[in-house]
C-alpha cells in the first residue's frame, strides 16, 4: 500500500514512505558555522535576520533603523545596531561506490548503500540542506543534480534507482579526487563503499583534504565477514576478474578473517587521524539501526 | 628376514603414484566473490598456470606414503625364521571335557587351551603336519594332517566345550595311532589335567602336556534323586552338594519345582566334604524337581572363594510318576482289609472269591494278590500278602491250628513295624507255620512267626499266621499303619519307578508303543528332534543328543487316524476289553473304591516309557566328581604315557614368525591418524556449530574471553 505512493521511477525495494518520516526527525551535523548559499536553518557565518542575537556594532549612516538598540541609546546615548545570525543551508555531498564489488552478498551491497544513501539524502532535504550525491564509477565520479526540499526526495530515490553497478575495475582514490576537486560548498561528506581497492586509504585522505565532514559507511556483506567457502576453490574477483585459488579450511578462514579485522583497523585507523569517521557497516545491520545508532553515536546525524 | 609373497612389493609403486598425485595441480571449482582484494593479499603462493606445483610439505602426503608401504609389506607377508620346538608331525589334543568350562582364566579355561594351543603352532615347522582331536564326550579328529596353518586354526578355534566327563583315554589312543602314522612325530596334549583317573593308555611317541587353570574351588551339586515313599503318600528329595574347594564355604541351596521355588537353605560346607540334604515335602503333583547352588549374596564377604565352574551347579530330577497300583484280594470277603487298602492312594481293588480264582485271567497285571484264607495249588509269580495259609506251599509249611499260644517281641527296627504299636494285640487262633529260608519274622510266636516277610524268588511276600478276624488287630490303630507299611513293602518303589538320571552324551532308549511313528523329542534349549523308529514294529528307538544338562522331554508320535473307505460308516472303537472284569464278582467285591473301574488293566503301566497320552520325562545331569573336582594337575602323569625323547631325532625343522599382526596395527594406527588429519578441519566446523547452537556454552566462553 505505501509502494503506491512512490512514484514508478524509484525502486520500491530502495526506500518506502514510512521510514521517510522517521528521518525527518534527524538532521546532518555540521561541526562549524556553515558558508552556505540561500536561506537555511543552519547557523551561518554570516550576520543575518535571524532572531537569535550574536553582536553589537557602531551605527553607520544608511544602517537600518529598525536595528537599532534603543535601549542602549538610552543608557549610554551612543547608536548601536544589534547584529543577528544568519542562518543559511548546507551542502550535503553523498558518494556512493557503485563499483561491481558492490554488487554481491547478502543482503546486497549496493542496495544497502542505496538506502543509506537516500536515508541521508532524506535527512539533509527535511533540514533544508541541498543534497549533492555522486556515484563513482571507474575514475570518476558522476553527480548528480543537487537538489533541496523534501520535496524533491523522489528524484533523489529515482536517481538512486537508477544506479547500476559498473562493468570494468574502480579507482575508488581516482574517482573521489575527482568529486573532491569539483567541491565549492563544505559540508557534511559521506563515503559509502565497500573499499575493496589497493587506494582506499588514499581515496579517505583525498576526502578529508576537502575538509568536509567526512564519514565514511564501510559496507561489507555478511559473506565477506565470515565467508562460507569449503574445499579447494578458485575465487574469481566480480570486478577486476583476477582469480585466486584458495583451500578454505577453517584456518585459511580464521587467516581471512585476522586479515580483515587488521584491514579495517587500519583504515579505522587512518580515518581518525584524518578526522574522518569511519563506521564499519555490515548489511545485515538495520537500516534504522544504523540511521538512528551508529550514525547518532558517531554524531554524524543528530536529532 | 623373507616374504611369503615378494611379488606384492610391487604394491610399492603406490609411493610415487601418491606423489604424483600431489605435485598436479588441483582442479578447483570457481567461486565468483565481490573482490579478491583480501584473499590476494592471503594467500601466498599464487603459482603460474601449470599443471605441476611444487611438491610441499604435507602431513597426509607423509601418512598415506607411510600407508602405501605397509600394505606393500602386509601383502608381501614378511617372516622370520627360528628352529622349530616341535615335530614335523604333530597330534595336538584339546581336552573339551565339563571341567575345561571353569572359568579361573579368562574367559574359560577351553579358551585358554585354544590360546595356548595356537601360540604353540608357531613352534611347528613351516612344513609341518598338525592333526587336532577334541576330547570332548567322545574323540574327535576336527583336523588331519593339516598343513595350513589358518585351517589348522579355524580346526581349534571350532572345539566346543562338552558338558560330559572325559578321562582322555579314548583320545590319547586315537592321538597314539594318528602319530604312528609318521616317523617322529610328537603329542601336544592340552588340558587341565583334573581328576584323578590317569588315561589308561601307552604311547610309544614323545608325549608334551600343556596345562591351564589355577584354582580348584569349585562346589557342585553331586546327587540329586527324587525317590517316592514306600507307601507311595509322599515324595522325597535327596541333595548332596559337594565342596572341592580346599576352604569352607557356605552356598544358597535352592529347590524349584516345575520352575516354582519351593525352598532355599544356606549350606555351610567344609573343605574337601559333601553336604546331604533330605526334602521330605515336595508340591503334589510336581514333575521334575531342579536344584541349583549359588553364592548366599554377591556382596557377602565369608561366604568362600568363588565357584569357577557353572556347569555343575545345577540338576534336575524327574519325579516318580504315580501309578496306579491293582489289588487283588482273594477269598470270602474281608472288610478290614477292603477299608485298609480303601485308605492307600493309588490303590485299586479288585476281589475274587476262592472258586473263581482259578478261571481269572490277567493275574499277571495285578501288582499284589492278596489271599485271605485261601491259597491256591500254584503261586503266582507276582507279590503276595496272605492271610492264615491253609495248607503248605511255597510261603510256608502249615503245621496245624494253635488255639494256645505266645506272641514274642516284635523286632522293633523292622520296617515294616514303623509307627505300629503291637503292645496290646490279642490272637485268638492262629496256623503253626515253619518260617521258611527266605523270610524273616516280624512278629515271632512261641510255636512259629505270627507274621513274617521276604523275597520269595525275588518277590515281595508277606504272610500273617493268622486270620485277622480272629485278633483284635483290625479294632487297633496300628492296623491302617500295618497295612500302608504292607503295600510300601509289597507295592512300594522298584527299580523301574527310579527315574535315574542320564549321563551327558549317554543314550537314551526310549520305549514307544507299537505303530507309532516315531518320537519327538524337546531338548533343554528348547529345540525338537524327532526320532524314527529303526524297523517297523519297534518298540523303541535310541536318543543319543544328550549332550544338554537339563529336562528332555520326549513324546510319542501317534499315527493318523485311518481314512475311511467311501460309503462305510465308523464303528465305535473298542475299548481293551478287561480280561479280568468277567471273572470278577461284583458281589464279593463289595469294598473296591466306587470309582474303581476294572476296565482298565488293559494299558502296560510297567515301565516309565513314553505313552501317546503322558511324555517321558528324563534329566541328563553331571554327577562327576571327576570334573567338578576342578584342580588342576601338572600333566606329569600325563606325560609320563608317552616316550621320554623322541625316538628317532630327526634335523629341527624352521618355524616362522610373521609380522603380520605388527603391519596390521601400525596400519590401523596410520589409517586413523590420516583419516583424523583429513577430517579436522570437519570436526572443528562440527565443533563451532555445537558451540554456536549451544547459547550457554558460547556466554561461558565470552565470559571467559572477557574476564581473560
Amino acid at each position: 500500500m505505501k509502494r503506491d505512493l512512490l512514484p514508478s521511477a524509484v525502486d520500491p525495494t530502495v526506500f518506502d514512505e514510512y521510514f521517510l518520516r522517521q528521518l525527518e526527525r534527524l538532521m546532518l551535523v555540521t561541526k562549524k558555522a556553515v558558508h552556505g548559499g540561500m536561506k537555511g536553518v543552519r547557523r551561518s557565518v554570516k550576520r543575518g535576520q535571524s532572531v537569535e542575537f550574536t553582536d553589537y556594532r557602531d551605527y553607520s549612516l544608511g544602517d537600518d533603523l529598525r536595528a537599532l538598540d534603543w535601549n542602549l541609546y538610552a543608557r549610554l546615548e551612543k547608536l548601536f545596531i544589534k547584529l543577528f545570525v544568519e542562518e543559511e543551508d548546507v551542502n550535503v555531498h553523498i558518494l556512493l561506490d557503485a563499483s561491481a564489488s558492490m554488487d554481491g552478498g547478502s543482503p546486497d551491497k549496493l542496495l544497502f548503500g542505496k538506502r543509506a544513501a537516500a536515508a541521508l539524502a532524506y535527512v539533509g532535504l527535511a533540514s533544508y540542506d541541498r543534497i549533492s550525491m555522486a556515484v563513482l564509477q571507474g575514475k570518476v565520479a558522476r553527480r548528480f543534480s543537487p537538489v533541496r526540499g523534501t520535496g524533491r526526495v523522489f528524484q533523489v530515490l529515482a536517481d538512486l534507482s537508477g544506479v547500476k553497478p559498473a562493468p570494468g575495475p574502480t579507482d575508488l582514490a581516482s574517482a573521489c579526487r575527482h568529486y573532491a576537486a569539483q567541491i565549492t560548498q563544505r559540508g557534511p561528506l559521506i563515503l559509502i563503499s565497500d573499499l575493496f581497492d589497493d587506494n582506499a586509504e588514499r581515496a579517505i585522505s583525498e576526502l578529508a583534504g576537502t575538509r568536509c565532514n567526512v564519514a565514511v559507511l564501510h559496507t561489507l556483506s555478511a559473506y565477506e565477514l565470515d565467508p562460507p567457502l569449503e574445499g579447494d576453490l578458485r575465487l574469481v574477483d566480480r570486478e577486476t576478474g583476477d582469480a585466486v585459488n584458495v583451500t578454505a579450511d577453517l584456518f585459511t578462514l580464521d587467516a581471512y578473517r585476522a586479515r580483515l579485522a587488521d584491514w579495517q583497523t587500519r583504515l579505522d585507523e587512518v580515518a581518525t587521524k584524518r578526522r574522518v569517521a569511519y563506521l564499519p557497516t555490515p548489511t545485515t545491520m538495520p537500516l534504522a539501526d544504523l540511521v538512528f545508532a551508529e550514525l547518532r553515536r558517531r554524531q554524524v546525524v543528530a536529532a | 628376514m623373507g616374504f611369503l609373497v615378494p611379488l606384492a612389493l610391487i604394491g610399492l609403486l603406490a609411493v610415487p603414484i601418491i606423489i604424483t598425485f600431489y605435485m598436479l595441480r588441483l582442479r578447483r571449482p570457481e567461486r565468483a566473490v565481490s573482490s579478491t582484494f583480501l584473499w590476494q593479499q592471503l594467500v601466498r603462493d599464487v603459482e603460474a598456470n601449470a599443471p605441476w606445483q611444487r611438491l610441499r610439505r604435507s602431513l597426509l602426503l607423509l601418512l598415506q606414503l607411510l600407508l602405501a608401504v605397509i600394505f606393500a609389506f602386509l601383502v608381501a607377508r614378511p617372516f622370520a625364521e627360528h628352529p622349530a620346538g616341535l615335530a614335523r608331525d604333530l597330534v595336538l589334543v584339546i581336552d573339551a571335557s565339563a571341567s575345561m568350562s571353569s572359568t579361573d582364566e579368562f574367559p574359560d579355561r577351553l579358551t585358554a587351551a585354544k590360546r595356548v594351543a595356537l601360540e604353540q603352532m608357531a613352534q611347528v615347522p613351516s612344513d609341518g603336519r598338525v592333526s587336532v582331536i577334541a576330547a570332548g564326550d567322545t574323540a574327535r579328529v576336527v583336523a588331519n594332517e593339516a598343513t595350513d596353518r589358518g585351517r589348522i586354526a579355524r580346526a581349534i578355534e571350532s572345539i566346543e566345550a562338552s558338558t560330559s566327563a572325559s578321562d582322555l583315554t579314548d583320545a590319547l589312543k586315537l592321538a597314539g595311532s594318528l602319530a604312528e602314522r609318521a616317523r617322529g612325530a610328537e603329542i601336544l596334549v592340552v588340558t587341565d589335567d583334573a581328576g584323578s583317573t590317569v588315561p589308561n593308555v601307552t604311547l610309544e611317541v614323545p608325549v608334551r602336556v600343556a596345562t591351564v587353570g589355577r584354582e580348584r574351588d569349585n562346589q557342585a551339586i553331586a546327587a540329586l534323586a527324587v525317590r517316592a515313599d514306600p507307601s507311595g503318600l509322599k515324595r522325597t528329595l535327596f541333595v548332596s552338594v559337594a565342596n572341592y574347594s580346599a576352604s569352607a564355604v557356605v552356598r544358597r541351596l535352592q529347590i524349584l519345582a516345575d520352575g516354582s521355588p519351593v525352598t532355599a537353605r544356606d549350606l555351610a560346607l567344609q573343605p574337601l566334604s559333601r553336604a546331604d540334604v533330605v526334602i521330605d515335602e515336595l508340591p503334589a503333583g510336581a514333575a521334575v524337581v531342579e536344584a541349583r547352588i549359588s553364592a548366599p549374596e554377591a556382596s557377602s564377604e565369608g561366604s568362600g572363594p568363588v565357584d569357577y565352574l557353572a556347569v555343575d551347579d545345577a540338576a534336575w530330577a524327574v519325579v516318580p510318576p504315580d501309578r496306579l497300583r491293582r489289588v487283588l484280594l482273594v477269598g470270602p470277603g474281608n472288610v478290614y482289609l477292603q477299608n485298609a487298602f480303601a485308605l492307600l492312594p493309588n490303590v485299586e481293588l479288585y476281589g475274587a472269591t476262592a472258586e473263581q480264582y482259578p478261571a481269572t485271567t490277567g493275574k499277571e497285571l495285578f501288582d499284589l494278590i492278596v489271599f485271605d484264607g485261601f491259597l491256591p495249588t500254584e503261586l503266582p509269580r507276582k507279590p503276595i500278602l496272605a492271610f492264615a495259609p491253609p495248607q503248605t506251599s511255597a510261603l510256608g509249611v502249615v503245621n496245624g491250628t494253635l488255639d494256645t499260644f505266645g506272641m514274642g517281641q516284635p523286632a522293633a527296627d523292622d520296617p515294616l513295624l514303623r509307627g505300629v504299636d503291637l503292645t496290646r494285640l490279642h490272637i485268638a487262633k492262629t496256623q503253626s507255620i515253619d518260617l521258611p529260608p527266605w523270610a524273616r519274622p516280624v512278629i515271632p510266636g512261641s510255636d512259629g512267626p505270627l507274621l513274617y516277610s521276604g523275597l520269595r524268588d525275588g518277590l515281595g511276600t508277606v504272610v500273617f499266621a493268622f486270620d485277622v478276624r480272629q485278633s483284635d488287630l483290625p479294632l487297633q490303630v496300628a492296623w491302617p499303619i500295618l497295612i500302608s507299611n504292607l503295600a510300601g513293602e509289597l507295592l512300594g518303589v522298584g527299580p523301574q519307578q527310579a527315574v535315574d538320571p542320564i549321563p551327558p552324551s549317554s543314550p537314551v532308549e526310549i520305549p514307544m508303543p507299537p505303530n507309532s511313528l516315531g518320537v519327538r523329542v524337546t531338548l533343554p534349549d528348547g529345540t525338537v528332534e524327532q526320532l524314527a523308529p529303526g524297523a517297523t514294529g519297534a518298540s523303541s528307538v535310541t536318543f543319543v543328543t544328550t549332550r544338554q544338562l537339563g529336562i528332555y522331554r520326549a513324546e510319542v508320535i501317534a499315527p493318523p487316524p485311518p481314512s475311511l473307505a467311501p460309503g462305510q460308516t465308523p464303528t465305535p472303537t473298542p475299548l481293551p476289553s478287561p480280561t479280568v472284569s468277567p471273572t470278577v464278582n461284583p458281589s464279593a467285591n463289595p469294598s473296591a473304591s466306587p470309582g474303581a473301574s476294572p476296565a482298565a488293566p488293559g494299558a502296560s503301566p510297567a515301565a516309565p516309557g513314553a505313552t501317546q497320552d503322558e511324555p517321558l520325562l528324563f534329566a541328563v545331569d553331571l554327577f562327576s566328581p571327576e570334573e567338578s573336582n576342578i584342580r588342576p594337575g601338572d600333566g606329569a602323569r600325563i606325560g609320563s604315557l608317552g616316550t621320554d625323547v623322541p625316538a628317532e631325532s630327526e634335523a629341527p625343522g624352521m618355524a616362522r614368525d610373521e609380522f603380520w599382526p605388527l603391519l596390521v596395527t601400525l596400519a590401523l594406527i596410520f589409517l586413523i591418524v590420516e583419516w583424523l588429519v583429513y577430517e579436522r578441519d570437519g570436526a572443528r566446523r562440527i565443533l563451532n556449530g555445537i558451540r554456536r547452537a549451544n547459547p550457554f556454552a558460547a556466554r561461558g566462553a565470552a565470559r571467559r574471553k572477557g574476564s581473560a
